[in-house]
């Protein structure tokens, strides 16, 4: 407890993690009726929790040192023990990997604040409380180094999602909520299972308790093992992706959600779905996930055109955004299963890319909402007469989307075709760039059917442009667009090495055959796993 | 031991708690007839007693035999008393403002509740079977007459005759268990049987039916499918603080007492597949409870299937038995005492009419007109849906952890489709609470400090226990060396 509260105090990722759950507590406390108090407040935490991160990963990150670098860790050494009879560690730490990650949703989070100002027109409070509580949990579960620990910071994430769908959505809100609910819990009961699985061949074979992602690592598995537990994580993290077939629930859960959550959803939600394959469905079972590459790929490839075709025929905006979703991921998961670095750091970039250029669409999407309600194409069209700055936002957020280049979609696609074509996908990746095709096809009939054109509503005459304040949040997202589609490499740089080295290990793994029965590697691992706290009892 | 002999003091002052409470019915009976102008009293004295018994002993350090070996006090049975108590407390907590606002304040209420009280802490203090026969009897009829306390509700009427009936049948069970386990060993007590079987002077048949006697009449103390039908209507129909605790404290006792008799029969040579029995009686609880949950409208009803689901989760570390059983079922049980009690006491606060439905559809909205209230009640339910970081999720967790040790995945299978079933409904709960537009005003609905202080203690229990368990699991680890 000590440690944690010294943790807490210090700059580390424990005080990013938890900061914004900490400061969600005195909302409770205001009125409900003080918006603006409320509003200011959610805003001033939002910016501190954004510069409590950059200020963490600037000091305290440094490429190349893989878990051990930036690691909070207690004054012996070791990380926290949480349940000790367990070897349950409160073991939070951030790589390459999950950096990128980490920083946009620190980012993420002040404009969907500012995002939300307008369109959320009721319980401003717990809003705002239930968007902090969200960050936290994200957070949580993009460091978690314990898979226990992994495990509650997932679920903590559904309840706050489920109540910003349910109470702030659209007209279907309850069944988009409850939906999104059950899809995930499916999902993640059937990790719980799995993850205590491992824990108990660890005792096992070891004779001691750990849920540490490191001492899992060691943790060599006969293939059929292997594949039922790889089954179990991938379905968790294929239902968040979402991968084609799973991907139901994303677009009612997206066209229901308020502005706000689907930005959230788009832009960080989903993305743990493919760090979770990159960072623990992969690496724990080599064996397992190199035998189904074949049908991630599959499903990947499915989930590029079908989520092209879906979005084209779409005559609602925030749809059409949507299911681009199911597409662009279908790239992310492309790269991954590619299984090589090229791949794999395009497809890091690419999670980026998505929140942001993603994200920034749901925002506009959702500025347009504020002023028409509506989010029918028929009720648009040559709004880039009317509306300029919106217009300049919609043309760049959606290129950057297409992957023009220049912009960041494209540095993110290229990488993981180039990677995907090296490790030997010739035909996925010539049916995955019929995708790019088709994105710029139904992106562009977007742009067409809002902004050009005729006027054909008169209310539309009268719109009025980008505020200062849609302006300002808009900024930084196409400053970020330009940024990696220009100059790439300090985004790309930061990841590789940790990339480099997981995928070093993960093809050492592979090339001894796996046991028969459950081994360790090699001898225990440094501090990584639980020491032997309390004895074996015997039973009675 | 001679039967004759004086009472040690050590093993009076083992009572003291059950002779506290006791003492403090009588003397609450009497206020009500004596002075009947104090008799609000009631509550304050029972809360009382109940901190008093709480506090009467700490955990034995060693595990001790009392009255000749009749009764026990471990750390076991010490933790099992203190989550009944907690019940209890929520429990009569939340009762004071609805006995008041429904007309029906006695002592009588309170003196019964005591009593029930102690009936359950015997019962789970009882290392031989007449004495837990007797402590079951102590409870149950404490437990018929406060279910029908609405007594000039006609269905409330019904619903506790139901439940005296078939529980009455459950006595009986136990009786003739007791008498063929007799009959055949000569001995009533745990520890004996064991012996008696060993030596192979008695024959294994009549014992394994006496012991499939009392199976089943704890299971229909803690409503295992298939003698679960009387729960639904007799939640439905009892106060509803009453409930709170009927659909706890009982269960915790049983609980205890089915450890004792399973220990038994699984040590037993030959006789049927004991296992397997409890495998049958959890996987068609986790089922029936679930689904049968998943169509109910009123909120009692759904939540009484839902505590039979919970008793399956709860046999699923038993199926295979260990020193790590126990700890799985005692986490759950007070993960299921403190979220369970805590929905019932939120309930029991938000619902007028008593006997009438309690349909979900009615507090719709009210998550904003009742701010905490809404907030704890939303807590119960995740923590019911077995969800992190809540105290339910730590039940669940331990419970699947013991499971899938033993070698029985396919059961926790079972048992997380099934919570994901749990899971619709509990939500369900929660976004009528704050996704519906409000139905109705409340009328007339007065949340008084007591009731706002139980419900308030179950949810922060459940949240700061599941933040926060490694002391209790400790302690917990050290009990069960001195068992």
């Amino acid at each position: 407890m000590a440690d944690f509260l010294h943790l807490l105090a210090t700059n580390s990722i424990t005080r990013v993690v938890f900061f914004p759950a900490l400061a969600s507590l005195p909302l409770l406390v205001l009125r409900p009726q003080a918006k603006r108090s409320i509003k200011a407040y959610g805003l001033v935490v939002s910016l501190v929790e954004l510069l409590l991160a950059i200020g963490l990963i600037a000091t305290r990150f440094q490429a190349g040192t893989g878990l051990l670098g930036l690691r909070d860790l207690s004054s012996n050494g070791e990380p926290i023990t949480w349940i000790a009879r367990y070897g349950i560690h409160f073991d939070l730490g951030i790589d390459g990997v999950s950096m990128p990650l980490v920083l946009l949703t620190a980012l993420l989070l002040p404009i969907v604040l500012l995002g939300s100002w307008r369109g959320i027109d009721k319980h401003w409070k717990g809003f705002t409380f239930s968007l902090l509580l969200l960050t936290t949990g994200v957070l949580g579960a993009l460091t978690a180094l314990d898979l226990f620990l992994f495990y509650v910071f997932w679920e903590v994430m559904l309840i706050p999602m489920y109540l910003l769908i349910g109470i702030w959505g659209g007209e279907q809100r309850v069944y988009a909520a409850v939906k999104f609910f059950l899809f995930t819990m499916a999902g993640s009961l059937l990790m719980l299972v799995a993850i205590l699985w491992l824990a108990i061949t660890f005792h096992d074979t070891t004779g001691v308790w750990s849920f540490s992602y490191e001492a899992f690592l060691q943790l060599e598995l006969p293939l059929s093992q292997q594949l039922w537990l790889f089954g179990a994580f991938a379905l968790a993290f294929a239902i968040k992706v979402p991968v084609f077939p799973l991907h139901t629930w994303l677009p009612d859960a997206h066209v229901q959600a308020p502005t706000g959550g689907s930005v959230i959803l788009a832009g960080i939600l989903l993305k743990l779905g493919t760090y979770g394959f990159l960072r623990f469905a992969l690496p724990l079972f080599p064996h397992a996930s190199h035998q189904m590459a074949p049908l991630v790929i599959t499903l990947a490839i499915i989930g590029i055109l079908y989520g092209a075709l879906v979005s084209w025929s779409q005559d609602d905006m925030k749809k059409l955004v949507a299911y681009s979703s199911v597409a662009h991921l279908g790239f992310v998961m492309l790269g991954i299963a590619a299984v090589d670095l090229i791949a794999w750091q395009g497809s890091v970039i690419q999670m980026v890319n998505h929140g942001i250029s993603t994200g920034a669409l749901f925002l506009l999407v959702g500025m347009l909402y504020d002023r028409r309600h509506t989010k029918k194409f028929e009720d648009f069209g040559g709004l880039a007469k009317v509306m300029p700055w919106f217009a300049f936002f919609l043309v760049f957020s959606t290129l950057a989307s297409v992957g023009l280049p220049a912009l960041n979609g494209f540095v993110g696609e290229f990488l993981i075709l180039l990677g995907s074509y090296r490790a030997g996908l010739v035909w996925p990746v010539i049916l995955a760039t019929f995708g790019v095709v088709l994105a710029a096809v139904y992106l562009l009939k977007m742009l067409y059917r809002t902004l050009w054109g005729p006027i054909t509503r008169e209310e539309n005459r009268t719109l009025a442009d980008l505020s200062l304040r849609e302006i300002l949040l808009m900024a930084p997202l196409c400053l970020l667009m330009l940024a990696i589609g220009v100059a790439p490499q300090p985004f790309l740089a930061p990841s590789k090495p940790d990339l480099e080295q997981v995928l070093a290990s993960y093809e050492q793994a592979l090339e001894s055959p796996p046991p028969q029965s459950a081994r360790v590697r090699t001898p225990t691992p440094p501090h990584q796993i639980a020491q032997r706290t309390v004895p074996e009892e015997t039973a009675r | 031991m001679n039967a004759f002999a004086p009472l040690p003091v050590g093993d009076l002052s083992s009572l003291r708690p059950e002779l506290l409470l006791a003492g403090m019915g009588v003397l609450i009976l009497l206020l009500d007839a004596l002075l009947p102008r104090w008799r609000y009293l009631a509550t304050p004295l029972t809360v009382a007693a109940l901190f008093g018994a709480a506090l009467a002993s700490g955990p034995p350090a060693i595990a001790g035999l009392q009255f000749g070996g009749l009764l026990e006090a471990t750390p076991l049975t010490w933790m099992a008393t203190q989550i009944i108590l907690l019940t209890a407390l929520i429990s009569v907590l939340t009762a004071h403002a609805y006995l008041r606002r429904e007309g029906i304040f006695s002592g009588e209420y309170h003196a019964l509740f005591l009593w029930c009280v102690v009936g359950l802490i015997l019962m789970a203090r009882a290392r031989e079977l007449l004495t837990v026969f007797l402590a079951l009897e102590l409870l149950s009829i404490c437990l018929y007459s406060l279910a029908g306390f609405h007594r000039r509700i006609a269905i409330v009427t019904e619903a506790a005759l139901k439940y005296f009936v078939m529980g009455a049948f459950a006595s009986a069970f136990v009786l003739y268990g007791v008498a063929l386990i007799y009959g055949e060993t000569g001995s009533t007590r745990f520890a004996a049987i064991l012996g008696q079987l060993d030596s192979g002077f008695a024959s294994i048949w009549p014992v394994s039916l006496g012991l499939v006697l009392l199976l089943a009449g704890f299971a229909f103390k803690m409503s295992l499918v298939p003698f679960h039908a009387w729960a639904p209507d007799a939640y439905q129909g009892a106060p509803t603080p009453f409930v709170a605790f009927l659909s706890v404290a009982p269960k915790v006792a049983s609980a205890i007492v089915l450890l004792r008799v399973l220990q038994v029969a699984m040590a037993m040579h030959g006789g049927p597949d004991w296992g397997q029995l409890v495998a049958g009686l959890s996987v068609a609880s986790m089922i029936v409870g679930n689904v049968l949950a998943l169509v109910q409208r009123d909120i009692k009803r759904m939540l009484a299937y839902s505590g039979i689901a919970h008793m399956g989760y709860l046999l699923l570390p038993l199926v295979t038995m260990n020193a790590d059983s126990w700890r799985a079922v005692l986490v759950y049980l007070l993960a299921y005492a403190l979220m369970n009690a805590g929905a019932f006491a939120v309930i029991a606060i938000l619902y007028r009419q008593p006997g009438e439905q309690h349909l979900i559809g009615e507090i719709a909205g009210w998550g904003y007109r009742f701010p905490l209230l809404g907030a704890c009640l939303t807590i119960c339910m995740l923590s019911l849906g077995g969800i992190p970081p809540m105290l339910g999720f730590l039940g669940k967790y331990l419970v699947f952890l013991q499971a899938i040790q033993t070698g029985h995945l396919g059961l926790v299978l079972v048992g997380v489709i099934t919570s994901l079933i749990g899971v619709y409904y509990y939500l369900r709960v929660v976004y009528t609470l704050y996704m519906k537009a409000e139905a109705r005003a409340p009328e007339g609905l007065r949340v008084d400090l007591a009731g706002r202080s139980a419900v308030v203690l179950a949810a922060a229990g459940t949240v700061l226990l599941g933040i926060w368990p490694a002391p209790l699991l400790e302690w917990l680890m050290r009990a069960i060396r001195v068992l």
